[in-house]
């Protein structure tokens, strides 16, 4: 797949794929990385993750505190608030009808085909 | 490059770029502990300092709030009806522009609009064929270039201009380096002006037209010759020096910063609506 | 009084820095003492007080020429012309003093049968004036190089000139001729007379003309008011 679509893919809907993953409980930034690659969106860098879970908290989408860690450095753990519980509802209905769209369109395409 | 040196950068960085004390350390925290966790090159990882720094700067940033507190004072500055014609070119026709304390007005325009002219005729190093400037208090004037003595130090300088201001040379020195070093800069002992830079020899002339805390500063483009970081570095300054109650006059043609100053006079406007 | 001599200080440091300039400074009336040692008596003398001349008003001229790009930034700190003259004068008076010294204290050692007392007022006219001259010449002239011309052509013409046509006495260093008569030739006291007043007036003069021409450069502000605060 061509990397720079993907990546454009990514960029708009990386931020809703955070909130759906703190959805499953608190994290950090490196374990939210792991959990994001781990469900194969490949390799996130802090360089794109770190802003994008600022303005969440910023947004008041998310919501974070200090832990310190008896095992290992302190650590910034995201939660989802409820407002981003909320956001994340509506944005999981509007991706599926979108998603759905676009791949109607997509199929017509390989339909005309044969 | 090596993390502690990376970490060290992108922290000075975030303080160029105006983010808060606090947010700074957390977002290096945060940094350090996933540089840790990872076990990747922080270049890798997060990219250059400056530029994790400046994405970091724009999520945090939005529309400027105003400064809880920062009051406007007085005017400092007038200038009215201010006409200046150059054999049969009219280089500035009938210019206005008032300033307050704690105000930052930016002077744009085109080359040879007249910017330069106009902030002269402020400092009182030209006249003008028509019009008048009222000044409250002291003056700084920094020029684009010169300004100082060739075979001085810069300590020599300080203490030159300081004892015009009526400052001890212990005052004047300290107060010169500590300006200096706002601006990234360390003046070597015994290192003569005509030895500097080009951009350190303009971080000398803003340092000294600042020196003794003048009520109204004209800056003219002072930034020449300045890297990113201490042109960053300048704004951040002149910003601290409002803040301080001084009226600030800046020339300048680039226009990145001009969201955050109160008053933008453009004279190509002006001059070709003449 | 403090701005005045911080004044004086940074003009001396300035020329201190300007290693080659010293030295050519200090050789340079040597030099004119050496053409004239061998001829009759008290040429040398002469020659060496028009070299001293010479030598302070080239390093006044540089002086005033160099504070030029500081002068304005200066100004609006809080000096007044008085300041910066006087301080600037200062400064040079100084270094005038330790230039002539070793040639006084040559001319003591190397001259005899001369009246020393003359020879040392016509080196200390001969600084004050010198001072004067070089820091005038700058203030009226734009560029240094012109400056340096207009003191080569007084210098000669001070050389070649007979000194006892009235319009010599236009030349500034005239009055350093009629005290070297007084002290080698031991004359009457007209000379001494003539040469004191000379000197003490065309310093006078200079020093006027120093401080009409840094107004001027200044030049009127007619437009501008300042409201001072505190």
């Amino acid at each position: 797949m061509e990397q720079d679509r993907r990546a454009q893919w990514l960029r708009g809907v990386l931020d809703l794929c955070v909130l759906g993953t703190l959805a499953r409980g608190e994290s950090y930034g490196y374990q939210l990385a792991q959990a994001l690659a781990d469900a194969g969106l490949g390799p996130i860098q802090g360089g794109t993750l770190y802003p994008v879970l600022l303005r969440l908290q910023r947004a008041g989408l998310v919501a974070a505190r200090w832990r310190g860690g008896t095992s290992g450095p302190a650590r910034k753990y995201y939660q989802l608030t409820a407002a981003g519980a909320t956001r994340l509802r509506h944005a999981g209905a509007e991706w599926s009808t979108f998603a759905g769209q676009v791949g109607a369109i997509l199929a017509q395409e390989a339909a005309g085909e044969n | 490059m090596r993390t502690d040196a990376w970490l060290a950068a992108l922290a000075g960085e975030l303080q160029r770029h105006g983010v808060g004390a606090d947010l700074t350390g957390h977002v290096v925290a945060e940094a350090a502990a996933h540089l840790a966790d990872s076990g990747d090159p922080p270049l890798a990882a997060f990219g250059p300092p400056e530029m994790y720094a400046a994405a970091v700067a724009d999520s945090v940033a939005g529309p400027a709030p105003a400064a809880p507190g920062r009051t406007v004072g007085p005017v400092r500055l007038a200038a009215r009806g201010i006409t200046k014609r150059y054999r049969r070119r009219t280089v500035l026709a009938d210019v206005d522009l008032t300033v307050r304390a704690g105000e930052v007005a930016a002077v744009i325009g085109q080359n040879g609009s007249g910017k330069s002219t106009l902030l002269r005729i402020c400092a009182g190093l030209a006249r003008p064929d028509r019009g008048t400037v009222h000044v409250a208090g002291r003056l700084g004037y920094c020029p684009q270039d010169g300004g100082m003595s060739e075979f001085l130090t810069p300590d020599e300088h300080f203490v030159l201009v300081g004892a015009g201001r009526g400052l001890s040379r212990t005052a004047a020195r300290r107060y010169g380096r500590r300006d200096a070093a706002a601006l990234d800069w360390a003046p070597k002992p015994g290192v003569q002006a005509r030895h500097l830079s080009g951009g350190t020899r303009q971080k000398l002339n803003l340092t000294l037209a600042r020196l003794g805390d003048p009520d109204v500063l004209l800056l003219d483009e002072p930034y020449q010759g300045f890297d990113r970081g201490s042109y960053l570095d300048f704004w951040h300054q002149v910003f601290r020096w409002r803040d301080g109650g001084a009226a600030i006059v800046v020339v300048t043609h680039l226009l990145n910063q001009l969201d955050r100053v109160d008053t933008v006079l453009d004279l190509t406007r002006s001059e070709a609506a003449a | 009084m403090t701005r005045t001599l911080v004044v004086a200080e940074m003009a001396l440091r300035e020329m201190a820095r300007r290693r080659v300039v010293l030295i050519i400074l200090l050789l340079l009336p040597l030099a004119f003492y050496l053409s004239r040692h061998g001829d009759h008596l008290g040429q040398s003398i002469r020659f060496v007080c028009l070299g001293l001349g010479w030598a302070l008003s080239t390093a006044a001229l540089f002086a005033g020429s160099a504070a030029r790009t500081v002068e304005p930034r200066l100004r609006l700190s809080g000096y007044a012309d008085r300041h910066l003259i006087a301080g600037r004068l200062a400064a040079l008076w100084a270094l005038g003093v330790l230039l002539s010294a070793p040639y006084f204290l040559l001319v003591r050692l190397d001259q005899h049968d001369v009246r020393y007392g003359a020879i040392a007022a016509i080196m200390a006219l001969t600084v004050v004036v010198s001072a004067s001259f070089g820091l005038a010449l700058s203030a009226v002239l734009p560029r240094e190089l012109e400056g340096t011309l207009v003191l080569l052509a007084v210098v000669g013409l001070q050389m070649m000139v007979d000194p006892a046509h009235t319009s010599a006495r236009v030349l500034p260093f005239w009055f350093s001729r009629e005290l070297a008569t007084y002290a080698v030739d031991h004359t009457g006291t007209g000379y001494l007379d003539r040469g004191l007043l000379h000197g003490a007036l065309t310093a006078v003069l200079l020093t006027v003309l120093v401080a009409v021409a840094a107004r001027a450069r200044r030049g009127r502000r007619t437009h501008l008011t300042f409201v001072p605060l505190r």
